[in-house]
């Protein structure tokens, strides 16, 4: 099959501009939201309409007031280091939950675990704005109101039933031999799990962490029910109360908390996602 | 344990003046046996001024620091209002105070009654503003369930460059005035993308202003007995008019605004008329913008039969949980907050209005001319803004608000079923199909009238409001 | 020892008889906390949004009275009900159809090395890692009808003409487009490394060989990568179903369900009606629309999966 030159470098041309479109879809909102962080509002309050006024330059002097109210009149850093805090102690109890019942539901139990998967992951279809309610009077009841917490205690009811059933899928395509291997040679079950089992498993470990801490930054609804003081709260929660005040909205300290927020995490996620891939196709190459 | 202060407290000496003289006052309410009075938490709204809040917090906690009380101050944001009291009613614990900022009515069953309460402030002050009293008190299940410390006007806002343009420098009185006005407005700038600023969205502006229009031309939810009488020609003639103004004055975009699209949309001079309180204006201000030396305002438009009314914008209520356990203390901390009506306008730069006309009255005042001397002192601040209006009597008509502000619920007083309309924007979707011709006027009257009669059916099923025999 | 007698007992298949007691009984020791945790906290109180949604229950109140299924009845002949149950499908099947169809694009474009490439998949992930609510406050204003950049880009490169505009969130179609657009958006990133790490999975040699055997691009793509693609796609295609089926958020952000209720969805028409406007017991009775739905839906994938496994 001959491909010319010509062919060739079109393809490359093609492939970068395919590239191009992608990335400028996803980041084309986070432009607008930077360059809104420092613009002045008076640069920022101009209809559409008029074409002579370009929203993407800086019109006017760019300023740094938005970043001194995200800063100075909010706790915004609290609010990051809520966030964190709750998102890490999160994952690890996910972690501790979902990949002993992982295993143990691809391994050691047989077709009744099958179905009780299946219920397992059916638990997470449950949405929170249906359960909030209930699960106020028993944070109330357990004195746990108002607490961080609450949170760390509630958020894993919507990451561990998807992350067992995630893992159970992962462990299953792991072949028995790679255990029974490890105990042929002297392991315990225990031992082969540990030692053998969980570092191919990385990938699906990091799939879920990534996936459980996403969510818990993310989740909004139960941090508004349970959080009242402002010091507790998390940024999903405390952004909007402190910069959407009643009919003003603070669009440049909003849109700075946002990018603040997620810059950090997609650096992290860019980190992980090498280690990531690598895992699926090591998984492949028996 | 000393919870943290946020905020720089600036004005120290007003709120020391206002604290001491509220604790200098009687302990008007008995101590219960419990010692659990120690401890006072509030829930408030962020205050679109947080210059606001940053002299409410610091009042909250000195009031409760000269009396050994530790108060805690929380804010949420307006539209959570209710969905946090959703969870403290099911979970039956949390804060003592709440402070609504739309009805109170649907959590009546949980909440104290605050007769006494209300029975000290009139003692002091006299009366509270007719639309305050309304939004406050049931009379089918006679409860006080709420105390209102403030409430807020809801002029209309007009560019005095573009209506003298087209011949009305003083801006519109009537609601004809905005149909005529549209065309010319539409002609003399092109490219002003929405010559008439009036939502017809889900969301509180729009809310507002749909009442304001079904009110002028005669028509209303329910009538004074609580009968709902929203299938009547005079709501019909509401619809009839909207279309015409959603016509040649408004297009699809006030279909989707929120509560600060009216704000940004006038700030950005993209629309000649909106109808809000004065925060947009002191957005304008605060950041100087090109639009600032057009704004300005007048007060509620005339339907057609001469008939003014505009809905307030926000209403407090503040109520007292039944839960809580320091229902006495929460009493009266109601009463030092009204005591600082002044302090409270001031800090809210002139949003918000005293409930209590009377507690703005200059101090010494004998009692029946109490609400006059409020009046008169409310209106020296409106006819010379202190926060540097030009000229500086551009609010004065705020002054002369109330007679053309009324409750929701009007004519009758506010209840739940009024409420779960207002949340669940029945009014507004009905003006805004027969606006688009999505539906005839017709229908969309009928379908909000069935599904108004259910909600208000469902509440009375309750007890909870009165009325059913006239139902229209 | 007992490991040994389990590596020689082993025939060939999936002798799961063959299981120690003490493997069955750390099988046990190693679920139990998980189903207990899930047993606890979400199908009890699930149990409970249940009655509730038998209830009349009102404003958060857990003191009511029972009315049977008349809540049911009165949100299921709603209008706004229906209009609100057809756009949770159409939202979540047109989202996930363009974010898998996208996704497979930008996967194969990311499995060549280039110049860039890192900076590039750290651009890629940013939707994914940005906080729904702040994320989707930005999607309002670049939708807003009066403040749109969209709009503005559209009028300066000549696309709208005098009079003409987009009004994305007032009008009942324009604003499924956004929001579906908002969802593609967030989701992109997620199928993307997943089926980047599917496609990534399938050895050379399985490709050699097919084009050793002569197939052509068509009869590869169905006939071996998506074959093995297939429990992987089926992760990232039924995390977005769900994801988006249940999602409040973005329409709530974007829209509130407007104009006039034309863009619900169950789960934010649920909360206006339950939370919002206080009948909390009609508010759960739209909720648990979803789960039975929900419920369909999952077992059908997850027996399309299995039963690509086995193969």
């Amino acid at each position: 099959m001959q491909r010319g030159p010509v062919r060739r470098a079109l393809a490359v041309v093609g492939h970068r501009l395919l590239i191009l479109a992608f990335t400028a879809f996803a980041i084309f909102p986070f432009y607008w939201m930077l360059i809104t962080s420092f613009k002045q509002n008076s640069d920022l309050y101009v209809g559409a309409s008029n074409t002579a006024h370009n929203p993407f330059i800086f019109n006017a002097r760019p300023t740094l007031e938005h970043l001194r109210i995200l800063f100075g009149s909010t706790l915004f850093p609290t609010w990051l280091f809520n966030t964190l805090w709750v998102g890490a102690l999160v994952v690890a109890i996910t972690l501790a939950l979902a990949v002993p019942a992982a295993y143990s539901l691809a391994r050691l139990t047989g077709r009744w675990g099958e179905h009780l998967s299946i219920g397992i992951f059916l638990t997470y279809l449950v949405p929170s704005t249906l359960l909030f309610i209930p699960f106020s009077r028993l944070i109330a009841m357990l004195g746990l109101q108002n607490q961080l917490w609450a949170l760390v205690m509630i958020y894993p009811t919507f990451t561990v039933p998807f992350c067992t059933w995630l893992l159970m899928g992962f462990f299953k395509t792991l072949p028995k031999e790679v255990e029974e291997s490890a105990m042929v040679d002297g392991c315990s079950r225990l031992g082969a799990i540990t030692r053998v089992v969980l570092p191919l498993a990385v990938p699906g470990l990091l799939t879920i962490v990534i996936f459980a801490l996403t969510l818990t930054i993310q989740e909004f609804v139960y941090s508004l029910t349970f959080i009242s003081s402002v010091e507790r709260m998390t940024v999903s929660v405390g952004v909007p109360v402190a910069l959407v005040r009643g009919d003003v909205y603070y669009w440049g300290s909003l849109m700075a908390a946002c990018l603040i927020t997620s810059v950090p995490l997609a650096i992290l996620y860019n980190f992980f996602l090498d280690r990531f891939i690598a895992g699926f196709t090591v998984g492949a190459i028996k | 344990m000393q919870t943290r202060r946020q905020f720089i407290m600036k004005g120290g000496k007003l709120v020391a003046a206002g604290v001491a003289a509220s604790a200098a006052g009687p302990t008007i309410f008995t101590r219960g046996a419990g010692a659990a009075d120690k401890t006072l938490k509030i829930l408030q709204w962020s205050h679109f001024v947080p210059a606001y809040d940053k002299w409410f917090d610091p009042f909250a906690k000195e009031w409760g620091a000269k009396k050994g009380i530790e108060v805690t101050v929380d804010h949420v944001g307006f539209a959570d209002v209710v969905p946090r009291a959703t969870a403290e009613v099911a979970a039956q614990s949390g804060h003592d105070i709440h402070m609504f900022i739309g009805l109170a009515s649907a959590f009546e069953e949980h909440v104290i009654d605050l007769k006494d309460v209300v029975g000290t402030l009139e003692k002091k002050y006299g009366k509270s503003v007719e639309l305050a009293h309304r939004s406050t008190y049931n009379p089918t299940t006679k409860k006080q369930f709420a105390v209102s410390d403030m409430w807020v006007p809801d002029p209309g806002n007009y560019h005095k460059k573009i209506w003298t343009d087209i011949g009305q420098p003083n801006g519109p009185v009537t609601y004809e005035d905005l149909v005529k006005a549209a065309p010319e407005v539409k002609k003399k700038y092109p490219q002003m993308q929405i010559p008439i600023g009036i939502g017809l969205s889900q969301d509180i502006d729009s809310n507002m202003a749909v009442r304001n229009m079904l009110w002028c031309h005669g028509g209303s939810i329910q009538d004074k007995d609580g009968n709902v009488v929203l299938n009547s020609p005079e709501t019909l003639a509401a619809l009839e008019y909207a279309k015409r103004l959603y016509s040649v004055g408004m297009t699809q975009a006030v279909l989707s605004w929120n509560a600060a699209s009216n704000n940004q949309a006038f700030n950005a001079q993209e629309t000649s008329y909106i109808l809000n309180s004065i925060s947009a204006y002191r957005t304008a201000q605060d950041n100087n913008l090109p639009v600032l030396e057009n704004y300005f305002f007048v007060p509620a438009l005339k339907g057609p039969t001469g008939i003014q009314l505009a809905s307030e914008h926000v209403m407090s209520g503040y109520v007292v949980w039944k839960f809580s356990k320091s229902q006495d203390t929460a009493k009266e901390f109601l009463v030092a907050l009204i005591d600082a009506s002044r302090d409270s306008m001031l800090a809210s730069k002139l949003y918000n209005f005293p409930s209590f006309y009377g507690a703005a009255a200059d101090p010494g005042t004998p009692m029946n001319k109490k609400s006059e001397s409020g009046a008169a002192w409310i209106a020296k601040q409106c006819n010379n803004d202190p926060f540097g209006s030009k000229p500086a009597d551009k609010l004065a008509l705020l002054a002369k608000s109330q007679p053309w502000s009324t409750n929701l619920g009007y004519p009758g007083f506010a209840n739940p079923g009024e409420g779960e309309i207002f949340d669940t924007y029945v009014i507004t979707d009905m003006f805004a199909k027969a606006a688009t011709g999505t539906l005839s006027p017709k229908d969309a009257m009928t379908e909000a009238s069935n599904r108004a009669k259910e909600i208000f059916n469902k509440w009375r099923k309750k007890g909870m409001q009165p009325g059913g025999s006239k139902d229209r | 020892m007992a490991t040994a007698d389990v590596a020689l007992a082993r025939p060939a298949a999936k002798a799961l008889d063959s299981l120690s007691p003490r493997d069955r009984r750390l099988g046990k020791f190693l679920l139990a906390p998980a189903l207990i945790y899930i047993t606890l906290l979400v199908a009890l109180p699930f149990l409970l949004a249940l009655f509730l949604s038998l209830t009349n229950s009102s404003a958060g109140s857990l003191d009511f009275s029972f009315v049977g299924l008349q809540n049911f009845r009165s949100v299921a002949t709603s209008a706004v009900f229906l209009r609100a149950l057809r756009n949770t499908f159409i939202f979540t099947f047109v989202s996930q159809f363009l974010v898998i169809f996208l996704g497979n694009i930008l996967a194969r474009a990311l499995l060549k090395t280039f110049r860039g490439k890192f900076l590039v998949r750290f651009l890629i992930l940013m939707p994914w890692a940005a906080p729904i609510s702040l994320a989707t406050l930005g999607w309002l204003w670049i939708f807003d009808s009066t403040f749109s950049v969209i709009n503005w880009l559209l009028k300066v490169a000549g696309w709208l003409g005098p009079g003409q505009w987009y009004y994305w969130l007032g009008d009942p179609t324009l604003g499924m487009v956004a929001i579906i657009t908002v969802h593609v958006w967030r989701l992109l990133p997620f199928s993307t490394v997943i089926l980047l790490a599917g496609l990534s999975s399938i050895p050379a040699e399985v490709h050699e060989a097919a084009d050793i055997d002569g197939a052509g691009p068509l009869a590869k793509a169905f006939q071996i990568t998506l074959p093995m693609m297939l429990p992987i796609l089926t992760v990232a295609v039924l995390f977005g179903v769900v994801f988006t089926f249940t999602d409040m958020n973005v329409v709530y952000l974007l829209t509130r369900g407007g104009p006039y209720n034309s863009t619900h969805v169950l789960a934010s028409l649920a909360y206006q009606e339950g939370v919002l406007g206080g009948d909390v017991g009609r508010g759960a009775a739209v909720a648990i629309f979803l789960v039975p739905l929900l419920v369909v839906m999952a077992v059908m994938m997850l027996r399309v999966s299995r039963r690509a496994e086995v193969t």
